[in-house]
């Protein structure tokens, strides 16, 4: 008897172990196919972090990473926050004297209690609020292979017209699916290749690149509802058009800076507009769980 | 309605009823300076009181306790016929230390190791020193949290209470 | 319903009426208030909730072989210095054990730990926030003859919720000399065990092991004054969940802990050594944090209890490491020049902890690649070499003196740039008198002082030197009342040259123990067990209450 027992644990204990040898690579690697379809399922990655963030980086890499295996289906979007990790040297300092945050990062920190838990985190389509919307950088590969396998409801059109520092931005959204409840629109403008100092790890690096920096929501920062009807039908069609100056944007934000963001310094202009791009999503406001999302660069099109 | 008053109360009967039972030491493990175990159950002082002491080797006070004790613990042996139970709650980190600070410091008490805290827990012990004294029956009559100096004369009049 | 509630109070009736042994139902409460107000020149944060409040209630009932018990916790919200996610009330541990023939049988919440921790260890430390328990079955079983074996299966608890990974356990122990009635005077005791974690995940790029498994073996050999205590851990490859190359490593993870005590009376010696290298078991493998950490390596410092001592304390790096500790405990015998009236107690003490040589092997990309076994030569993270007095010198005075030099690498073991804070190297000495007024009425004064000066230069300001200075007065067994004073008079910046005062009033009765405090904390590393957590300064008043029935 003794012996059996001793031969059952031995079998499940050993058994359950796997050493995994090389090669390391998985077979089945890539995307879902999309080819049959004229939607498919666009992620949200809102990953927020900060330019004295030494861990931050690996974060954003990592949100590269999954972008390249994964393509189009991944938009990423960089919100700069928190008094620790985002806030600006003063002037009278050679680096780090940059302002990347902004009024809408701060609203979505203070509502997702971001910086409280520390950083890098991020928000994967937000799935998980109120208690498990915060994810390390190592949670996000899952939470995406879990996210791709829904369907999908919505679509997105985006498109716009630039003339100078005027843009005229439309949003068309297809209903894919007879669906119940209120959902909002949000529309931001981010920026891509800023080079500006940044802690990683143990160096501090003057060149590098920040890309798709939160720069300016222009819905408001909770959105606007597609349609005042809670009922939606497979088929339904509706347009939303934002026109902005970016002036203006770009002006706000260096007030805010100065005027109201701890240690603020107003430095937060030097926009470059060919760098802009239009991030469009839309979201259930009952559990924030963002269904679609869809982005364009604001210049080329 | 009335049912349920009725439920309600017998159940605060029997919850006084269990209360009023005696303290026991629970039915918990604890190691031996020498690698033995040890069921905290057996602990026997020939029908005279024990003290069980909850330290550990980084606790100022309870080593203060413990050495002043120390000093008078022959004398309280022979008016009382009391035994002392040192029992450390040093994780391994500290361990290994317990032997050699109670070697070097003379101490003639009987010291366990509850490395897991489980004896801890099930004492109700949240922070050290924690002392229990128990009577020749081994139910345990009297506890006090804490250390300050001069405590151990108030531990001994309740020993001696015991004795009457 | 209403029958079920009859036959219920029936059956608890005459379960009352019946019998002697009823069982036995005994607690503990713990309540923890403090409110927070602003205070700039500290950078203490006021809390909108203005009081914050921490409280447990652990209630056990006993009867013969049976145990059952829960905790109630309830955090509204949590004091600052707790993780945010501990919010609301709860019951998050129940459990209940039983005993028969040798067999415990656990069901629900349990604390448990393999060999020295290097493999598994669950348990709690409320004061830095850590609840680790598992929750699942456990057996333990005396096979008799000097074997015992344990084996659990469950998860492992995070704030209110549990952890993804599912443990699998067991470890076995055997002492010899009772399993072949050895004569020998020295006692052998081995023990195995072995951890394995399920957590499926799935990675368009690499294979992950789902199953991860760790092992771990041990000896303890015991000879009279002698004791030797060695165990040595091993962790299959373990790779995070990412799709970046470089963070998808494969290396394995090693531990080993060795000990050699001896001691007689008046004197003891230990001599420790330990080595670990990506050595971390995380209770769900994509997070970070202290919550998830599920194995333990014991610190090889000398736990301090003074504050300035204990102003610089030293972590584990469980990722690479290796350490070595010396302690030297003597008395000198009354009645000699330096023993004087009542003897004089030494405790010399010598811990140093530096990096591995190559740097671990999750940090290199090779597969194969292992750093040295042994080298003293790499990235020094701590050390500490100190001498405690302890005397007393006639029936009113005693007192203890403590000397300690110790070197910091705050850039390291805090995770900043290297040349931010630097290495912090502090003499501190230390004098604790207690005076015994009357029967009863005890003075004691701590007077503490910390001179630090930095090894390599930083671009952040010191901190620079410190004094501390403690008065308590004692009136047993019920009363207490201590002011102390931390002066930071050596900051470089000169806004920080700051007063850290307290008051504090306790009041304690049997097994009840009130008090009440006010005053400024530091921002600071506490730790408990070389497991450290960060604490934000605070201003404010504080009330606790711990009691037990």
């Amino acid at each position: 008897m003794k012996n059996l027992i001793y031969s059952i644990f031995i079998i499940t204990f050993i058994s359950s172990c796997d050493i995994i040898e090389e090669p390391y690579l998985n077979n089945n690697a890539g995307g879902v196919d999309t080819s049959s379809n004229q939607y498919v399922k666009n992620i949200l990655i809102e990953d927020f972090t900060g330019h004295l963030c030494q861990n931050c980086p690996d974060a954003a890499r990592e949100l590269e990473a999954i972008h390249d295996v994964y393509g189009a289906q991944i938009i990423g979007l960089a919100i700069h926050v928190g008094n620790t990790f985002a806030r600006p040297y003063p002037l009278s300092e050679a680096k780090f004297t940059y302002d990347f945050r902004s009024k809408w990062g701060e609203e979505l920190d203070n509502f997702f209690n971001i910086t409280d838990a520390g950083l890098p985190k991020g928000m994967i389509n937000r799935i998980g609020h109120p208690n498990d919307h915060r994810k390390d950088k190592g949670q996000w590969l899952a939470s995406v292979g879990d996210e791709l396998n829904k369907e999908v409801i919505f679509g997105i059109n985006i498109s716009s017209t630039l003339s100078s520092d005027n843009a005229e931005i439309t949003i068309n959204t297809d209903a894919l699916k007879n669906i119940t409840g209120t959902y909002k629109l949000v529309v931001c403008l981010t920026e891509n290749d800023i080079v500006n100092w940044q802690k990683d790890g143990a160096v501090e690096d003057e060149n590098y690149i920040h890309n798709h920096v939160l720069r300016s929501v222009i819905s408001s920062t909770w959105g606007d509802e597609i349609t005042p009807n809670s009922d939606i039908n497979n088929g339904d069609s509706f347009e939303h058009t934002y026109s902005i100056n970016l002036s203006d944007l770009e002006n706000f934000n260096i007030d805010h800076s100065s005027d109201v963001l701890f240690l603020g310094n107003g430095q937060a202009g030097d926009w470059n507009i060919n760098n802009f791009g239009v991030v469009a999503y839309i979201y259930d406001i009952d559990n924030y769980e963002i269904l679609q999302a869809e982005q364009i660069s604001l210049s080329s099109n | 309605m009335k049912k349920i008053l009725i439920t309600v109360l017998a159940l605060i009967i029997n919850i006084s009823l269990i209360y009023s039972q005696e303290r026991n030491l629970p039915n918990i493990e604890v190691k031996t300076l020498d690698g033995n175990s040890f069921n905290i159950q057996e602990l026997e002082n020939d029908n005279n009181p024990i003290v069980i002491s909850f330290w550990a080797t980084w606790c100022k006070p309870c080593k203060k306790e413990l050495n002043n004790i120390a000093e008078v613990y022959e004398e309280w042996q022979e008016e009382t016929g009391v035994k002392i139970i040192a029992i450390s709650i040093d994780d391994t980190r500290s361990m290994s230390k317990v032997a050699p600070y109670v070697n070097s410091s003379d101490w003639e008490y009987d010291v366990y190791l509850d490395s897991n805290s489980d004896l801890k827990r099930a004492m109700g012990v949240s922070t050290v020193p924690h002392t229990f004294l128990l009577n020749g029956k081994g139910n345990i009559v009297w506890d006090h949290r804490g250390y300050i100096d001069g405590d151990e004369d108030e531990l001994y009049e309740k020993i001696e209470e015991l004795g009457k | 319903m209403k029958k079920i509630i009859k036959i219920l109070s029936l059956l608890l009736c005459v379960h009352s009426l019946n019998g002697q042994n009823i069982g036995e139902i005994h607690g503990d409460f713990n309540l923890n208030m403090q409110s927070y107000l602003e205070d700039a020149s500290i950078n203490a944060v006021a809390a909108d909730e203005v009081i914050r409040n921490n409280s447990y209630l652990n209630i056990l009932f006993t009867r013969n072989n049976f145990t059952a018990g829960v905790r109630y916790e309830s955090y509204l919200n949590a004091l600052l210095d707790y993780d945010d996610d501990f919010k609301g009330n709860g019951i998050p541990y129940r459990f209940a054990t039983y005993s028969t023939s040798g067999l415990e049988i656990t069901a629900g919440n349990f604390y448990e730990q393999f060999g020295s921790g290097l493999i598994f260890r669950s348990y709690e430390e409320k004061g830095l926030g850590i609840d680790n328990a598992m929750d699942g079955i456990r057996l333990k079983y005396k096979i008799g003859n000097g074997i015992n074996l344990k084996t659990f299966i469950g998860k492992s608890r995070t704030y209110f919720t549990y952890a993804d990974g599912i443990f699998r356990g067991i470890d076995g122990e055997i002492d010899l000399n009772q399993t072949f009635n050895l004569e020998s005077k020295t006692k052998y005791i081995f023990g195995g065990s072995f951890v394995s974690r399920y957590q499926q995940r799935s990675n368009p790029l690499f294979e992950l092991p789902q199953n991860v498994g760790l092992y771990a073996g041990r000896l303890n050999l015991i000879n009279g004054g002698w004791n030797y205590f060695g165990e040595y851990a091993y962790k299959i490859n373990d790779p995070l969940n990412s799709i970046q190359q470089e963070n998808v490593n494969y290396a394995s993870g090693s531990a080993f802990t060795s000990s050699l005590t001896y001691s007689r009376k008046g004197f003891g010696i230990t001599a420790e050594i330990h080595r670990a290298d990506n050595m971390l078991l995380l209770s769900d493998r994509d997070r970070i944090g202290k919550s998830y950490i599920l194995n333990y390596i014991p610190t090889l410092s000398k736990p301090h209890a003074y504050s300035l001592l204990a102003l610089y304390p030293c972590a584990t790096q469980a990722m690479g490491e290796l350490g070595v500790q010396l302690d030297v405990f003597y008395k000198i015998k009354k009645g000699t020049i330096l023993g004087g009236r009542y003897g004089t107690k030494l405790n010399f003490n010598i811990s140093r902890i530096n990096g591995l040589k190559g740097g671990n092997s999750m940090l290199n990309d090779q597969i194969n690649f292992t750093p040295e076994l042994i080298s003293f030569s790499e990235e020094l993270y701590y050390s500490d070499i100190n001498l405690e007095i302890n005397k007393k010198l006639n029936k009113r005075v005693k007192y203890n003196l403590v000397f300690a030099n110790q070197t910091y690498n705050k850039d390291f073991l805090e995770g900043k740039t290297p040349g931010e804070y630097g290495v912090i190297n502090s003499t501190i000495g230390v004098l604790d008198i207690s005076y015994k007024i009357k029967k009863g009425h005890s003075i004691r004064m701590e007077l503490q002082s910390l001179m630090a000066k930095q090894l390599e230069t930083a671009s952040k300001k010191e901190e620079g030197d410190w004094l501390m200075g403690l008065a308590e007065y004692t009136i047993s067994p019920n009363w207490f009342f201590a002011v102390q004073d931390m002066y930071n008079y050596g900051n470089e910046d000169a806004s920080k040259k700051l007063h850290y005062i307290n008051l504090n009033i306790g009041f304690i009765k049997g097994a009840n123990r009130f008090e009440i405090g006010y005053g400024k904390k530091r921002e600071g590393i506490f730790c408990v067990g070389g497991v450290c957590k960060l604490v934000p300064s605070s201003n404010g008043l504080n009330f606790n209450i711990t009691s037990s029935f």
